[in-house]
């Protein structure tokens, strides 16, 4: 590995045999260190080995080993020659971050937190087994599925001005529900809305810092304001679809005398039947995702305005940081379309990009960065050099250092429990093991990765949010 | 009687370990360690039964079908299954009895979702004892 200036790494295609392209990791010298202590290195130039790879295979300074692509990886590749792989994406396909900005000021809520949470936390379904809507039918389910959050907004969940707020505005269009099995439909039709266990989370957050003053006043924020942060993605649906698919690919791949490294890196052509319907499943269990945060949007503004009278919860945006998606990028001095993986990755495009909402195209996307529970998370904004380097991508948040179990063996639920109310910080979790796990000393500090992307240039730091109180599942 | 698994670290997901005299022992005493990791198991009741038949490319490939059948039964069909019995396993195919109970969330207090099962350094050995087989499942 070279180190090629502060936050930069390469992989040379000598690392490994079969490397198409070299690998780069985005790190300082601390996080190049925790990276190093796993599989993250190989997983890279695995990946790298992949066919019709473009640019380099690269990694966040968030990355940590996962299972055939690394968490915080990015790898694009040509969209004629190139292959899309089910687990460059994961199993929790749209797994996303999106922001809601109030109109409440943190000193506003005074002893009303208590009751707030305790709203939030009885609103939202959360927890592992827990149900959502009762009684969905699989033709809503398909609808769902192919037209996302615009599907929750018809049904009375939020308003249509809230899809301007969201990638793709909350629907990615080729999504066909035919190409999702019914084990997949099956297990997603009682999960739509809500919240799943792991990492997943609601937080009440308020902004402690502002950086970058126009960005944060044309994203609606403002010190001292109450912010909510929900982490969540397509649950069980998504998962299915995934393992499907892998099935699918790894059979198809011997007809397309595909070779790969890592059974979990299975890939087919972009534009084989196969391909094209793995394209058309993930984009439907992204609308459920993105249907599935904009329901538990709805039930925390119904929390807020029943305990604080009014909420003013606007989404700042909804970002994916699990997904394939076809953009055009500059390769090799030519404007190219490529499948960009993002695996633990956000996108963070600039200004005057047509992706992006109108009222951003002045400042560029917000890019939201989650950290571990009762740490800081950021909001950044897409740079041009992240276009230059990145196939205009960012972090996703701080990524786990410690396994879960080492991190529940640190300490008990009621000790956790205590340390966070020390710090200002109230904590509803569904399991006492949920909370443990997620204990935030198993992370990576959010704020050495954010640093790195912000010197990196491939965002830039715009506010800090700090979390008063948290919803676990 | 000892449990014949174990439970692995591993940064991002839960890996699982598990052991037995036949390659059918150890896949059946490998969905017990998924389970263990879904519900206590000491509280599932095994009185309904479901058969399992599944194709598959090789062993590896047929024991991430197994205990992926056994998340979907859980997540999509509310069945917890509390142990395996397969009568037969070659490399390209597997048949058994999957016994369990409805799912009842206030009986068996749901301890984690997982997700799926994965290939990442998936390993089925044959030592000296017996048939040991290394899986890891994103949760």
């Amino acid at each position: 590995m070279k180190k090629l200036d502060t936050y930069r790494y390469v992989i040379p295609k000598s690392f490994q045999p079969g490397m198409t392209v070299e690998g780069m990791i985005y790190a300082d010298e601390q996080l190049i260190r925790a990276i190093e202590r796993d599989q993250t290195l190989v997983q890279v130039a695995n990946v790298a080995t992949l066919p019709g790879l473009v640019g380099r295979s690269l990694a966040m300074p968030d990355a940590h080993q996962g299972y055939g692509f690394a968490i915080g990886g990015v790898a694009a590749s040509d969209l004629q020659e190139g292959v899309v792989s089910a687990g460059g994406v994961g199993f929790d396909i749209n797994c996303g971050v999106r922001l809601l900005a109030s109109s409440v000021q943190r000193e506003a809520i005074g002893g009303r937190l208590d009751s707030l949470l305790n709203q939030m936390f009885r609103d939202i379904p959360c927890g592992a087994g827990k149900k959502g809507i009762v009684g969905l039918s699989f033709q809503d389910l398909d609808k769902v599925l192919e037209q996302g959050a615009g599907w929750a907004v018809e049904a009375g969940y939020g308003t249509a001005t809230d899809l301007e707020y969201l990638e793709e505005s909350g629907c990615i269009r080729n999504a066909d529900a035919s190409k999702v099995s019914q084990r997949a439909k099956q297990r997603g039709r009682d999960q739509l809305g809500t919240l799943g266990s792991g990492n997943h989370f609601a937080e009440v957050q308020y902004v402690t810092e502002v950086y970058h003053e126009e960005a944060a006043k044309v994203f609606g924020l403002h010190p001292n304001q109450i912010v909510v942060m929900i982490h969540t993605g397509s649950r069980g649906l998504g998962h299915q679809v995934c393992t499907d698919y892998l099935e699918i690919m790894q059979e198809a791949m011997k007809r397309y005398k595909i070779t790969v490294v890592d059974r979990q890196l299975a890939c087919v052509p972009i534009q084989s039947p196969e391909g094209q319907d793995y394209l058309k499943a993930m984009a439907a269990a992204a609308n459920f995702a993105f249907a599935n945060r904009q329901m538990i949007t709805h039930w925390i503004r119904e929390a807020f305005r029943r305990i604080l009278g009014h909420a003013g919860l606007g989404i700042v945006y909804d970002v994916a940081h699990n997904i394939a998606k076809e953009e055009v990028h500059k390769v090799g001095g030519e404007m190219k379309k490529v499948l960009v993986h993002r695996k633990g990755a956000t996108r963070a495009f600039p200004k005057h990009r047509p992706e992006i909402p109108r009222r951003y195209f002045e400042v560029g996307q917000p890019v939201l960065i989650p950290g571990s529970m009762g740490t800081s998370s950021y909001v950044l904004v897409g740079t041009e050099q992240a276009m230059d380097e990145t196939f205009g991508s960012s972090c996703h948040g701080a990524g786990r250092a410690k396994s879960r179990h080492a991190a529940k063996k640190e300490i008990t639920a009621e000790e956790l429990v205590r340390q966070l109310k020390e710090k200002g910080i109230l904590v509803r979790g569904a399991s006492k093991s949920g909370l443990t796990e997620e204990n935030p000393n198993a992370y990576k500090d959010v704020n050495l990765v954010v640093d790195v992307v912000h010197n990196a240039g491939i965002a830039k730091k715009v506010a800090k949010l700090v979390p008063i109180g948290v919803i676990k599942g | 009687m000892d449990p014949h698994y174990r439970i692995l670290e591993h940064p991002a997901d839960l890996g699982i370990e598990a052991w037995g005299e036949s390659i059918g022992g150890a896949f059946e005493n490998a969905v017990l360690a998924l389970v263990s990791a879904l519900v206590d198991p000491i509280t599932i009741e095994p009185g309904v039964e479901k058969s399992v038949l599944l194709q598959g490319p090789d062993y590896e490939g047929l024991l991430v079908k197994l205990l992926s059948e056994v998340i979907y039964l859980f997540d999509g069909e509310k069945f917890l299954t509390g142990r395996a019995s397969l009568a037969s396993v070659t490399p390209t195919s597997l048949e058994g009895r999957l016994f369990g109970e409805a799912f009842d969330e206030k009986k068996h207090r749901p301890r984690l979702d997982v997700k799926a099962v994965t290939y990442h350094q998936i390993s089925i050995k044959k030592e000296s004892d017996g048939f040991h087989v290394t899986v890891f499942v994103d949760i």
